[in-house]
């Protein structure tokens, strides 16, 4: 058998086996419930007889739409092969696409299509569904992807779909449980009842129990006053031991590399009674100063950064007289925009995501509580089960901003990533 | 060869007039009479405010070091008022603090006074050759230019000195003593010990060391999985992204990307919950008839190991996706075509051209990543917080917990110190051994100044 035009020969030849299967497939057993076995065909009628219970309609559309699908697809490829002409390929490859999400999707949805009329026992799937469901499923996936490769499309949207969907699937589900407003913890559905954003509303205004403005102000005000902070000295430190050489240089560079290795916690309660000495445990003031004070330890992706910059820059205009001041803030700084990004950026959404210095560092003074502590009190043993949509509310909240932030600006951390691997 | 600040010094002394070696002894002295007053008068005032310390404060913080303290806090009858009073007592931890602080301050008044002694020497000997030694406010100007360096490093290394070195020297040597929960300042006094924390941690059969290592064994097969896993799936994340005709990349890529974007102890605490006994991964898998009881997700040793594996490929994949993204680009095309003439197909050419080149270039990020994960608290504190809790181990510590987490808890809930201290000097020693042991091998030893343009 010859391939057409178009098509790739190594997989143009299993297609075959991918026309046959959906037919042959209706006929193995399929489920089995309590005693009578359900082949594919069988399963179509029974499908339409719940078609007017509660809760079935993504289980019958699923079964049926999969089953069409599959039918439809062997069709195409039957076509394909009498009259060589890519626009079956392309109309049997969205087929299979077909037919495998809804395969998929009965997956998710067979033990509630009959529980609507039965109620079968909850391990229903390990031990009432027969080969016939199994290798359907299977059938279906292993189909697109053979008709996608013959097609010449990228199978590696099957992979990226997949993972995209595991990947979403967490942020999804907070989204849904913070826009629903009845229940608490223990549900076992994710689309809300009732939707609505009566959980924002209460997180924001509600200030009884939890004070989750004033958290956000707390986070907000000591991330912005130690991402100054920070961003400074990381990147006069990188810039002095990037470009200047003087005595004690490698000593120092050391140094911040032994640091470096200690559990950056451990020296958290000496940090603490020495803020205490100082008059300033428990304050946010004190927050600021722990997470800038020990900033100079990341110089090193800075430092890789300064070090790319051509040195004749300098040489130049130390000839033309600029002072070495001048050349770091007038010639250096405007040149270095990407890396400048790179480490507000990151200086930034370190003390967002913080929670152990805090904890430390603020203790039991609940009034300069962050976002992160705060929330981590939300979801502990006793407040779960009766604040968890409201956490979730908190949450998709806190994210919004800091997500939009980082995305907009992932271009330069990407750039600056990459810098520090190249070291 | 190049001379140390200490012989430069001694060269400079032979040069200088006896009477100028007064500047030995007072600060400053030679830089008065090289015309550099402001300077000079600053030294002095330095040295006088030292030896006013020693003086009133630093011989007894100094003796106190040594001791820790000898008077136990306690209750003294009163005759007088016929009741027992409270006698304040001896606090160790203060007296450690302040000792560590005294020679911090003996350190550096030693580094000002060699300092002083080579710069006034060095005005001496300018001044008698005829050159004009600069002024202050000269000396200031220079601090914008040649000495530049001074001026951009204060504020850094004071804040490295003040909130990383100075507690860190404090609680290395909390490590050499008994300040635990029995020993708490300022109840109780503290004293030195010697290396009998780590005895009990490494050698003894007690439960602390029975806790240590299966701690330590985890930390390390914890840090080899998380490094490992997210490196190479995220690698091939990239490729697949990356690959010739995929449209939508900036697409696909912002969906990963939403994992790094994300707080990470939101989505933590967020994937906690869905593991939840009662959480809507099980509520689902029972309501969709996949098992009948809830699965052991972060109860069950095993289970939450592998829990916390996976929610941190979760985060960590999308990062490495980033870094190989920028490596792809730069990898020679010539490379896949001359391999694509030779009939290799695309998972040869991953094995034989994009792995090895990746590989080449990350290796000081895995190395670095790796030591990150040995001290990696998020994933596992907001998982599990170090549960599931096991008698086996000493108080508090779980079958999750890794050095740092255990670390966190001996200082925070159960105020062991001296058992933290020690746990973290020996994280540092994983850390550096490691990190000496790769670099050696690695091509990082490389001259940083060959790669500047």
């Amino acid at each position: 058998m010859t391939t057409p035009k178009g098509f790739n020969s190594k997989y143009y030849r299993l297609l075959p086996v991918f026309a046959l299967l959906p037919v042959l497939l209706l006929f193995l057993p399929y489920v089995s419930t309590g005693g009578k076995s359900l082949n594919g065909l069988g399963m179509l009628k029974a499908a339409g007889e719940f078609k007017n219970a509660a809760g079935a309609v993504l289980p019958i559309f699923g079964g049926i739409g999969g089953l069409v699908a599959g039918l439809v697809a062997a069709a195409a490829l039957i076509l394909l092969f009498i009259f060589r002409n890519k626009v079956f390929g392309y109309i049997a490859t969205f087929a299979e696409a077909f037919f495998a999400f809804f395969e998929v999707a009965s997956f998710f949805g067979i033990k509630k299509m009959f529980d609507a009329t039965e109620g079968f026992g909850s391990d229903f799937m390990i031990h009432d569904l027969r080969a016939g469901f199994w290798v359907l499923l299977i059938a279906s996936i292993a189909g697109l992807w053979i008709t996608m490769a013959a097609n010449r499309f990228h199978t590696e949207y099957i992979i990226l779909t997949v993972m995209s969907v595991i990947w979403l699937f967490p942020v999804f589900y907070i989204t849904m449980t913070a826009l629903r407003q009845e229940g608490s913890f223990y549900v076992n559905y994710i689309m809300p009842k009732q939707p609505g954003l009566e959980n924002f509303k209460k997180m924001i205004f509600d200030d009884s129990k939890f004070h989750y403005v004033r958290w956000f102000k707390n986070t907000l005000l000591v991330a912005t006053l130690s991402c100054i902070v920070s961003s400074l000295i990381v990147l006069q430190s990188a810039y002095v031991l990037s470009r200047i050489r003087f005595n004690g240089r490698k000593v120092i560079m050391n140094l911040l590399l032994i640091l470096g290795m200690f559990p950056g916690f451990m020296s958290m309660i000496a940090v603490y009674y020495i803020l205490k000495g100082m008059g300033l445990a428990q304050s946010l003031v004190a927050l600021v100063l722990v997470y800038s004070g020990s900033a100079s330890l990341s110089y090193y992706v800075a430092k890789g950064f300064f070090d790319t910059v051509p040195k004749s820059l300098d040489e130049a205009a130390c000839i033309d007289g600029a002072t070495k001041w001048h050349v770091f803030t007038k010639i250096i700084m405007p040149l270095s925009k990407p890396i400048i990004i790179y480490t507000v950026l990151t200086s930034f959404m370190g003390p967002w995501a913080d929670y152990i210095f805090a904890s430390v560092i603020l203790g039991d003074k609940s009034d300069y509580y962050t976002i992160a502590m705060g929330l981590f009190n939300m979801i502990s043993m006793e407040n779960i089960d009766k604040y968890f949509t409201q956490f979730a509310a908190g949450a998709v909240l806190i994210s919004i901003p800091i997500a939009t932030l980082f995305i907009s600006l992932q271009k330069y951390y990407v750039e600056g990533l990459s810098g520090s691997v190249k070291g | 060869m190049k001379q140390s600040g200490y012989d430069k010094t001694l060269q400079l002394a032979k040069k200088v007039d006896k009477i100028d070696r007064l500047s030995y002894i007072l600060m400053g002295f030679a830089h008065i009479k090289a015309g550099q007053i402001v300077k000079g008068v600053g030294f002095f005032l330095l040295e006088i405010a030292f030896i006013f310390y020693m003086i009133n404060k630093g011989v007894t913080t100094l003796l106190n070091l040594i001791t820790l303290g000898t008077v136990q806090q306690g209750m003294v009858y009163d005759e007088a008022e016929e009741i027992y009073v409270r006698v304040d007592g001896d606090n160790s931890m203060l007296m450690l603090l302040y000792g560590v602080v005294a020679l911090f301050v003996i350190i550096g008044f030693v580094i000002l006074w060699r300092v002083s002694v080579r710069t006034g020497f060095q005005a001496l000997i300018n001044k008698k050759a005829g050159k004009k030694n600069p002024g202050f406010i000269e000396d200031i100007r220079s601090l914008f230019d040649k000495n530049i360096h001074m001026n951009l490093l204060f504020v850094p290394l004071l804040g490295l000195f003040l909130f990383t070195v100075l507690p860190l020297v404090y609680m290395i040597l909390m490590a050499f003593t008994n300040y635990d929960v029995n020993h708490q300042p300022p109840g109780n006094l503290f004293d030195w010990v010697g290396l009998r924390n780590f005895n009990e941690l490494l050698l003894s059969s007690g439960k602390i060391a029975q806790t240590f290592w299966p701690v330590l064994g985890w930390t390390l097969v914890w840090a080899v999985f998380a490094t490992f896993s997210n490196y190479f799936l995220g690698i091939l994340l990239a490729v697949l992204i990356n690959r010739d005709g995929v449209k939508l990349k900036k697409l696909w890529r912002t969906v990963f990307v939403l994992s790094i974007a994300i707080p990470s102890f939101v989505s933590l605490l967020v994937i906690r919950t869905m593991l939840n006994k009662s959480g809507v991964i099980n509520m689902e898998l029972i309501s969709l008839g996949f098992i009948k009881d809830p699965l052991p997700f972060l109860t069950n040793a095993t289970w939450a190991r592998a829990s916390v594996i996976v929610a941190n490929m979760w985060i960590g994949i999308p990062f490495t996706m980033l870094i190989a993204t920028g490596i792809l680009t730069n990898i020679p095309s010539d490379l896949y075509e001359s391999a694509k003439i030779d009939g290799a197909g695309p998972f040869m050419m991953f094995k034989k051209i994009t792995m090895p080149y990746i590989f080449f270039i990350t290796t000081p990020y895995l190395i670095s990543n790796f030591i990150a994960n040995v001290n990696n608290f998020n994933p596992i504190y907001f998982m599990t917080e170090g549960g599931p809790l096991t008698l086996e181990y000493f108080k508090g510590a779980g079958k999750t917990d890794l050095l740092v987490t255990w670390l966190y808890k001996l200082t925070k809930d159960s105020f062991d110190y001296c058992y933290a201290a020690a746990i973290g000097i020996l994280i540092f020693g994983i850390s550096a051994t490691v990190s000496l042991i790769l670099y050696n091998k690695s091509n990082a030893s490389r001259n940083e100044e060959g790669f500047q343009l």
